[in-house]
């Protein structure tokens, strides 16, 4: 690509959603270039049909004004496309220069030549900055120098544009610096750079234009210069509000639910969650607001004991329950409602009458045998209750729909009646009636005087449903507001990493550490 | 128990090592790829009844060893079509697979020779006396009398490993048992890799029956096959997946075996059973995770591969 | 290019479509072997007739059909209890010759002129069955805390351990339990110790009663126990069960004990009801035909005694067939395990169906990105 790369008009379909309606985006040469939006605002998808591994439905790319065909990743790489995606594709065995040479067959015959491939590698890697030791196996490397062994694969292969799927996901601030530095050295060798994200701080730092995309549909394309912070987080988040829940006001009972500093790492042991704390009612929904991977799941599951906790403390009407088992969280009056609802939530092979005491088996039994009786008898009265739909309780969950899954399991959890509820994403992939139905199931639940945290990444549900919306971002909670009053705007851009406290609203608090003497009032 | 005991144990100890070395180098190709096949047992008793055949009827013995390396080839197109297209299990195909190889081995021996004797001898490998090699003391007898077949698998050892680790179709082949998403992305065909795996490794396990026959034992008996091919899948592991390792992984298999047998005549009181069970044992301990060893299989083994 | 075959939403995998794909498969498989009786000029019906006549058609032959389909039971019996547990176990060998071994000492220890003296049957009996039991599920819970607590590979592991398990009996039968004489094995159980004889006329003995009691147990556990409903969320999905609060761990460890029991059970049915010895190689491959007899019930252990029969029946006429019509017995292992494979393969089915879009001349494109 000498000039320019042109999508124009991308349509594409999955099942049940328009993920990309009618875009458009252009990439000059030399430029970096921000794709811009939240979950679900069909930026990754746009960038994978421009890699290859979809195919649009309608439209056509251009590469310098000549129409080019994109069937698949190798006709990406082919035409000097390259794509640096969230999960590495990298075998963590092997060593860098085995990585980049996967798939190239080089040197003509079937042989190997690693030296000549190392020496290229690191030729191009002292260029760019890379700062890459062929000989070293990827799985031992830092994240950061992971990401640019991928970003050498390209390199490599001569890629001019370079799709970055929101790169910085997994990075220190640190490491953060050195991609952007080698980024910007790229834009100078006359090559392009799309970097896919959410976060408009590095947003301004880094591009040089910007294209927001929001719902499937290209929004607005805006060099940095000309555009605010504001002007840009209005047109990523701001739509109207289709829904509206009936949201009775009441004064929160006594707190139920307390987190205290609660640090949790993943895998590799990086932290997800840095110190985490905020405290929960009866009869309270308190929100958790950020674009996903921010640390949310790692803040469910840690909360349920899922996953290792590395310190902090969870209360549940004040007995500590931080290291206990899930099978105790429950029977203290904790549950959980997980995203995944189809590998997590449920066993998708079993009767919907089996996974309706899933959780609670030792209930539904007389010593050591299953009160089969007492266990239908609970399906069918969940089933009713819940409205879930078109199936009897002996066929698979895994038959149901989405929605009818999400409101089984809601029932179940809600019908074992905890003081404490956890849900995460509950209306993701549900059609309109689903989300209606599943949105009066938790008003209901914080009307029994429940304690619910609520985790999402939209801001709709939020805003209708919780009481206080605390937002996280990149493992921390960096403010808090009253749900009534608060504006989209305001959480969009801290959901963006936008600075806490410089935007008008209501009791503003901000980052982690919330004093106890502060009148009692914690976050 | 002088020079003699130890020059007896070893000679034994790298013989036996042989066809399941062979056995064994194939496999490791087929489980760098991600494939666990576990029908080189049965795979290894139609070799060696191929072979047999061949031999009894032609007298060629290189032409037998061929014979016997494709109808390994042949049946594990069953098998890889199982794993890769099917993606049934690999071990209930596997298992199942020994059960019909059995079957058939057995039915068509006896089609073949019908209620005719056994004949008495075949065309053999023999021993190669390399001359004043052979003459050296000590390592004479044990390194240089083999029969020529134990020096092709010790040459394969090396080929296997080159293959492996310095051409692209090793590199390619084990991105697919590491990593299929990469791979896949990389632009290789991981099916055609499992397929390649699977059948190299039917092609060794052929030969290794072709081994046991035209170079050890001499003739056929249903029998023939009791576990070498369980032994290899053993042998792969204990070898880290790695044709040279493995190799000195057989030797220490074939040492044990060839210790009891040897102790068993000079007689100790020490249980050849414990003897015969130390090498499993040690691979279990080596597999165990105990020593972190899950950490060192190819991290796709026997995870079929959807390709979205 | 359209493929050929197109993958199907929703599996089918209604009780019919299981049976269905299942009994075409074993139908399949005799077409097939009946190729092979072609050979010996035998046409398939006589030949089938053969095998199928003494197993099923006689009271004797019935008889050693049960006298072989009990250990075969057994065997199934434990691999359904382990692999819908999602534990995949193979060491029945082992666990068989371990049970087979623990028995005969119980019953050597009650044999006349050894300490502490013969003890009555109805204590002998229960303590032989308990102790076939636990020895193997020891054995077989020791790759299931491996397994559990270190993540080791148990299918490798299990399949080792077999031999391992078969050297420890070389040794017990070739020293400390051997019998006078030079022959590897033990002496003849005191008759005391002989499972009772069920059937007049025949040699059917009680081990079969020991494995329907075991199908009706593992059924029970599985369907009518909370543990089973653990066991069964287990292998479905781990994760799903650690978020149901379920011990994962400790559910592998307790399913590889059953299991292990099971096969257990099965060496001990073996020698105190039809070999009454044990001897090297006790075990004639059952642990691998207990298996392959659990796949073809598909895992289901209510199907499994009719496998179970059909299968001890299928050897039982195998060697009538090699007598009368001189057709190798070995064809019935053919025959069993072509089954199994073309229900593999045939399962197939239920997953995919024919794509009509590959006929077609364009083909759409939407078909293709069907996620």
């Amino acid at each position: 690509m000498q000039h320019s790369l042109e999508m124009r008009n991308i349509v594409k379909r999955f099942p049940g959603v328009l993920a990309n309606d009618h875009a458009n985006l252009t990439i000059h040469a030399g430029e970096i270039h921000a794709l811009l939006g939240e979950n679900g605002a069909g930026k990754s998808t746009l960038m994978q049909i421009l890699y290859g591994f979809y195919v649009m439905d309608s439209g056509e790319i251009l590469i310098d004004g000549e129409r080019v065909h994109l069937g698949s990743p190798k006709d990406a790489i082919a035409l000097g496309i390259g794509m640096v995606h969230q999960e590495f594709m990298l075998v963590r065995r092997f060593s860098v220069v085995e990585n980049t040479v996967l798939g190239l067959r080089e040197g003509g015959g079937p042989l190997l030549d690693l030296k000549r491939a190392s020496e290229k590698l690191k030729d191009l890697s002292h260029r760019h900055g890379l700062d890459l030791d062929p000989s070293v196996e990827v799985g031992s490397l830092p994240v950061g120098v992971q990401q640019r062994v991928e970003i050498v694969k390209l390199l490599y292969r001569d890629a001019r544009l370079l799709i970055l799927d929101e790169p910085t996901a997994v990075l220190t601030p640190q490491e953060k610096d050195r991609l952007f530095a080698i980024l910007r050295k790229l834009r100078e060798n006359g090559r392009s750079v799309v970097i896919v994200t959410h976060k408009l701080k590095e947003v301004m730092e880094l591009a040089d234009r910007v294209t927001v995309m929001r719902d499937g549909k290209v929004v607005a394309t805006r060099t940095i210069g000309s555009a605010s912070e504001q002007e840009l987080t209005q047109l990523m988040v701001g739509r109207e509000v289709n829904l509206h829940a009936e949201k009775s006001s009441r004064p929160p009972g006594a707190p139920v639910l307390k987190v205290e500093e609660l640090r949790v790492g993943d895998k590799t042991g990086r932290e997800k969650v840095r110190g985490v704390s905020f405290e929960i009612r009866a009869g309270e929904i308190l929100g958790i607001a950020g674009v996903d991977g921010n640390g949310q799941s790692e803040l469910a599951e840690a909360l349920l004991h899922l996953r290792e906790i590395k310190g902090g403390r969870v209360l549940l009407n004040g007995a500590d329950v931080t290291a206990l088992s899930a099978a105790k969280h429950r029977r203290m009056g904790m549950c959980y409602i997980p995203a995944d609802r189809r590998h997590l939530g449920s066993v998708t092979e079993m009767s919907v009458a089996d996974n309706a005491i899933l959780g609670q088996q030792r209930k539904y039994a007389r010593g050591w045998f299953r009160d089969t009786c007492a266990a239908r008898n609970f399906a069918d009265g969940l089933v009713a209750r819940f409205g879930v739909r078109r199936a009897s309780i002996d066929s698979p969950a895994g038959k149901l729909s989405g929605g009818n899954l999400q409101k089984l399991i809601l029932g179940r959890e809600i019908m074992s009646g905890p003081a404490a509820l956890i849900v995460e994403q509950p209306t993701r992939g549900l059609d309109v009636g689903a989300v209606e139905a599943v949105w009066k199931e938790l008003l209901q639940a914080r009307e029994q005087g429940k304690a619910i945290l609520l985790i999402s990444a939209e801001l709709e549900e939020l805003l209708n449903l919780a009481d206080r919306i605390a937002v996280m971002f990149e493992g921390r909670i960096v403010g808090t507001f009253d749900a009534a009053g608060a504006s989209m705007e305001e959480i969009g851009s801290m959901m963006a990493g936008g600075a806490s406290g410089e935007i008008g609203g209501t009791a503003l608090t901000t980052a982690m550490q919330i004093p106890e003497a502060r009148n009692g009032e914690t976050v | 128990m002088g020079s003699a005991f130890i020059v007896a144990w070893l000679s034994a100890s790298l013989r036996l090592a042989g066809p399941v070395l062979l056995a064994a180098l194939g496999e490791t190709f087929a489980e760098q790829s991600g494939v666990l096949n576990v029908g080189i047992e049965g795979t290894i008793l139609l070799g060696a009844l191929a072979s047999f055949l061949a031999s009894y009827y032609t007298g060629m013995i290189w032409l037998a060893l061929l014979v016997a390396l494709l109808i390994g080839v042949a049946a594990n197109l069953l098998l890889a079509w199982m794993y890769v297209s099917l993606r049934a299990s690999q071990v209930v195909a596997g298992l199942v697979f020994n059960v019909l190889a059995l079957g058939v081995a057995s039915t068509v021996y006896r089609w073949a020779l019908g209620n005719s004797a056994l004949p008495e001898s075949i065309a053999m490998f023999h021993p190669l006396h390399l001359g004043a090699l052979s003459n050296l003391p000590l390592i004479g007898p044990v390194l240089f009398s083999q029969t020529l077949l134990f020096y092709l698998t010790i040459a394969l050892a090396f080929v296997a490993h080159f293959v492996l680790f310095r051409t692209n179709f090793g590199l390619a082949l084990r991105s697919s048992g590491e990593n299929p998403a990469t791979a896949d992305s990389a632009g290789i065909s991981v099916s055609r890799m499992r397929y390649a795996g699977t059948l190299i490794s039917g092609a060794a396990a052929g030969m290794a029956g072709g081994y046991l026959v035209l170079a050890q034992v001499g003739i056929f008996r249903e029998t023939i096959v009791s576990g070498q091919g369980f032994i290899a899948l053993g042998i792969v592991i204990f070898g880290r997946w790695n044709p040279l390792k493995a190799a000195v992984a057989a030797i220490v298999f074939g040492a044990c075996d060839a210790l009891q047998l040897s102790l068993q005549i000079f007689g100790t009181h020490i249980p050849p059973q414990l003897l015969l069970a130390l090498p499993y044992i040690v691979t279990i301990l080596a597999i165990s995770g105990l020593f972190g060893g899950k950490a060192v299989q190819p991290a796709a083994l026997m995870t079929p591969y959807v390709k979205e | 290019m359209a493929k050929l075959f197109e993958r199907r939403l929703t599996p089918l995998d209604s009780p019919l479509a299981i049976s269905t794909t299942t009994s075409a498969a074993f139908l399949t498989a005799m077409l097939v072997t009946s190729f092979l009786f072609l050979r010996y000029g035998a046409s398939p019906l006589q030949a089938y007739a053969a095998l199928f006549h003494e197993p099923f058609g006689t009271l004797r032959g019935f008889g050693y059909s049960l006298v072989r389909a009990s250990p075969l039971a057994l065997v199934a019996l434990g691999t359904i209890v382990s692999w819908r547990s999602g534990f995949a176990y193979l060491g029945f060998e082992g666990c068989f010759v371990i049970g087979a071994a623990a028995t005969a000492w119980l019953a050597l220890l009650g044999a006349p002129g050894a300490q502490p003296g013969p003890m009555p049957s109805f204590l002998f009996f229960p303590l032989a069955i308990l102790f076939g039991f636990v020895a193997a599920g020891i054995w077989a819970a020791l790759v299931g805390i491996v397994r559990a607590r270190f993540g080791g590979n148990e299918v490798l592991i299990s399949l080792m351990s077999n031999y391992v398990a078969i050297f420890i009996l070389q040794y017990l039968v070739s020293g400390p339990m051997r019998a006078p004489g030079s022959l590897p094995e033990t002496r003849l159980l005191p008759r005391a110790t002989w499972l009772p004889f069920i059937l007049p006329g025949t040699r059917a003995h009680a081990g079969i009663l020991i494995a329907i009691a075991a199908a009706i147990l593992a059924w029970m556990l599985l369907r009518k126990v909370t543990l089973g409903y653990e066991l069964i969320v287990t292998g479905f999905n781990p994760f799903a069960a650690r978020y149901a609060g379920i011990d994962v761990p400790r559910r592998l460890e307790l399913a590889a004990f059953f299991a292990g029991g099971l096969g257990g059970l099965a060496g001990m049915v073996e020698v105190l009801g039809s070999q009454h010895r044990v001897m090297d190689g006790i075990s004639g491959g059952m642990g691998f035909v207990g298996i392959v007899v659990a796949l073809l019930a598909r895992l289901n252990p209510v199907a499994v005694i009719p496998t179970a029969l059909l299968y001890g029946g299928m050897s039982v006429g195998a060697d009538a067939m090699q007598r009368h019509a001189d057709i190798p017995s070995s064809i019935t292992f053919i025959l069993e395990s072509l089954a199994v494979l073309l229900v593999l393969a045939f399962d197939a089915l239920r997953y995919y169906r024919l794509n009509p879009a590959f006929w077609r001349s364009a083909p759409p494109a939407a078909a293709e990105e069907l996620k």
